[in-house]
């Protein structure tokens, strides 16, 4: 008897869920190569892998964060603010090594001040991050004086869009990310403190967990694989906008939820993330090659987190079931 | 008589303007079972609270084999052998039998600096707690959610198997559960304490307190208002205790 399981404890182990979005990258794929004569080339399938880059790394880091119960709407300019350090500092002597040790740094440094507000300031983490979300903007236009950082040099570019042994360094770097959020969650204390904290604080707290520790370290866990997502960023693009960012927060919630982790706590999936993001990617690519204004990306990605969140409320029975609870 | 476990003295609880508790002074026992009994808001659960390192009391000490103690959080307390199973149990339903028994104090080892579940030493171990118990609950690997009140009840009191504790606290441990299931519970309740273990339970229901309990408690208002050896009262004494019939308790509300 005791068919349970725990779901998602392998480094791959996908369910239905998982299943489902795999199914539907594929169909979006075909679909979109019926619809444009542009979409079905090399050239266009690493367009999208390569769009996808950062937003898998903060996906990871924030996988983490809604899996606790925790949120970071803040996360898109705080990878702004770190591509701003690593450009200035690439401006300045142009050394790539020292830029990329900037990256992390910068985005722990970041982490730790939001674990300062949300986690020992004790304000509800949604409220916390949007007002961070207002403080950054703020600080990206002031320190980018209104213009674009632009014309960096190549050097870090040139370290990290190489291949190691064939492989991607951008590919490698998610790779050992990817491993080491799975390890972390599935294999140490830690994982097993933050879903614990995710399912109820309170328990956890009476189970004797350091819960204000856990917290702080998710935040700043965070921060890192954001600093790290802005080197690749800055190695990618060579300029950073005014803009930067700025549906980052949005596109990795959406795809986080979409790939099955609880927007309560508790629940996660890792290879969901992955696909979420990854279909994320693929539709926003695809609309825009048969000819959907970039304007639109917004939208679908709405779209998308109110279809998920909708699906899964009227599949718990949660409006229906509270009814009649309330009524018994 | 042994030298008493823990010794309470004088412990207070108050939440704002709400005095919780007041003036408590008790003694528990290795090897007995206490039971504390009392009305809905006597105090029972913040008492226990406090024990369990859950609660900073406002005032007054714990001490444990003549040294006193002052816990910050249950951590603390499970570290001095106190293990305790709340009301609402604590447990957390997404994680697996297993991940709950060991929740806090995980066996690891340390690979590079990193501390690793050991995950089959905690199986294995889950496994041997749970059929020394007769739980009937074959997989430890079933997260805590898929689980009847029994079984949860069960994987709690693995768990205070589990730390080795010298102090159980129960905070009405059968209350939610099918009458076999509460047999089962009962019978465990005396385990613990011939296993030398002292056991506070706390219960509503009173002839279930007389079947495992050695000395009964009762709270009230805050208060401890009696304490009796369960050989030397009876049901009915133990109720206008509880009600406040009783010309002790009378007398004593009287003049505080
Ligand atoms: N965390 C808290 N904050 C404020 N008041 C509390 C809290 N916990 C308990 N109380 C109050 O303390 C009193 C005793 O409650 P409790 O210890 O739960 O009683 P019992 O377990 O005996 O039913 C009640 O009046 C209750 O409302
Ligand atoms: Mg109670």
């Amino acid at each position: 008897m005791n068919a349970v399981r725990l779901i998602g404890d392998g480094v791959f182990s996908m369910n239905g869920r998982e299943w489902s979005l795999l199914v539907a990258c594929l169909l979006a794929i075909v679909i979109f190569s019926v619809a444009s004569p542009h979409y079905a080339t090399s050239g266009n399938a690493a367009t999208v892998l390569r769009n996808s880059v950062e937003l898998l790394l903060i996906g990871l880091g924030m996988t983490l964060l809604l899996a606790m119960g925790g949120i970071d709407v803040s996360i898109g300019i705080v990878m702004g603010l770190a591509a701003i350090a690593i450009g200035r500092v690439l401006g300045a002597d142009g050394n790539p090594l020292l830029a990329i040790v900037v990256g992390p740094l910068v985005g722990a440094l970041l982490g730790c001040v939001t674990a300062a507000v949300v986690v020992l300031g004790r304000v509800p983490a949604i409220v916390g991050t949007l007002g961070l979300l207002g403080v950054y903007r703020t600080a990206v236009f002031v320190l980018l004086g209104g213009q674009w950082l632009s014309g960096l040099p190549s050097s870090l570019t040139n370290l990290l869009a190489t291949s190691v042994l064939g492989v991607p360094v951008p590919a490698l770097a998610i790779a050992v990310a990817y491993l080491a959020v799975w390890l972390a969650l599935r294999r140490t204390p830690y994982g097993l403190h933050l879903l614990a904290i995710g399912n109820s604080e309170e328990k956890a707290r009476l189970s004797g967990i350091p819960v204000i520790k856990v917290r702080f370290i998710t935040f700043v866990i965070s921060g890192v694989l954001t600093g790290i997502a802005a080197t690749f960023y800055v190695a990618t693009y060579r300029n950073v906008e005014m803009t930067i960012g700025s549906t980052l927060a949005l596109d990795a919630i959406a795809a986080v939820i979409l790939g099955g982790t609880s927007i309560l706590g508790g629940r996660c999936s890792l290879i969901g993330t992955v696909l979420g993001v990854l279909l994320l990617r693929i539709l926003q690519n695809g609309l825009l090659l048969i000819g959907v204004p970039s304007l639109w990306q917004p939208v679908v990605t709405g779209v998308l987190i109110i279809g998920v969140l909708g699906f899964e409320a009227v599949c718990n029975g949660l409006p229906l079931g509270r009814f009649q609870r309330a009524r018994a | 008589m042994t030298e008493p476990f823990l010794v309470v003295r004088n412990i207070a609880k108050r939440f704002g303007a709400l005095t919780a508790l007041a003036n408590v002074d008790l003694e528990i026992r290795s090897g007995e079972v206490l039971a504390l009994l009392g009305d809905n808001g006597a105090g029972k659960s913040t008492f226990i609270k406090i024990l369990a390192g859950a609660h900073p009391p406002s005032d007054g000490e714990l001490v444990i084999e003549g040294n006193p103690v002052a816990f910050s959080s249950p951590k603390d307390a499970a570290a001095s052998g106190i293990a305790t199973i709340f009301q609402e149990l604590a447990l957390s339903e997404n994680l697996s039998i297993a991940e709950n028994v060991f929740l806090g104090r995980e066996l690891k080892r340390s690979i590079l600096g990193i501390p690793f579940l050991k995950r089959k030493e905690m199986r294995q171990r889950v496994d041997g707690l749970l059929k020394e118990l007769d739980a009937h609950i074959s997989d430890p690997e079933a997260p805590v959610g898929s689980l009847s009140g029994g079984q949860r009840q069960a994987v709690a009191i693995c768990r205070a198997l589990n730390l080795n504790a010298r102090l159980v606290i129960m905070d009405e441990p059968t209350a939610a559960l099918a009458v076999a299931e509460t047999r089962k519970v009962l019978a465990l309740t005396r385990r613990l304490a011939a296993r030398g273990c002292a056991v506070v339970l706390i219960s509503h229901n009173i002839s279930e307190v007389f079947e495992v309990a050695d000395r009964i408690v009762v709270f009230r208002r805050g208060r401890k208002v009696a304490e009796r050896l369960a050989a030397e009262t009876d049901h009915e004494e133990v109720v206008s205790l509880i009600t406040g019939a009783h010309p002790d308790v009378r007398a004593l509300e009287k003049t505080n």
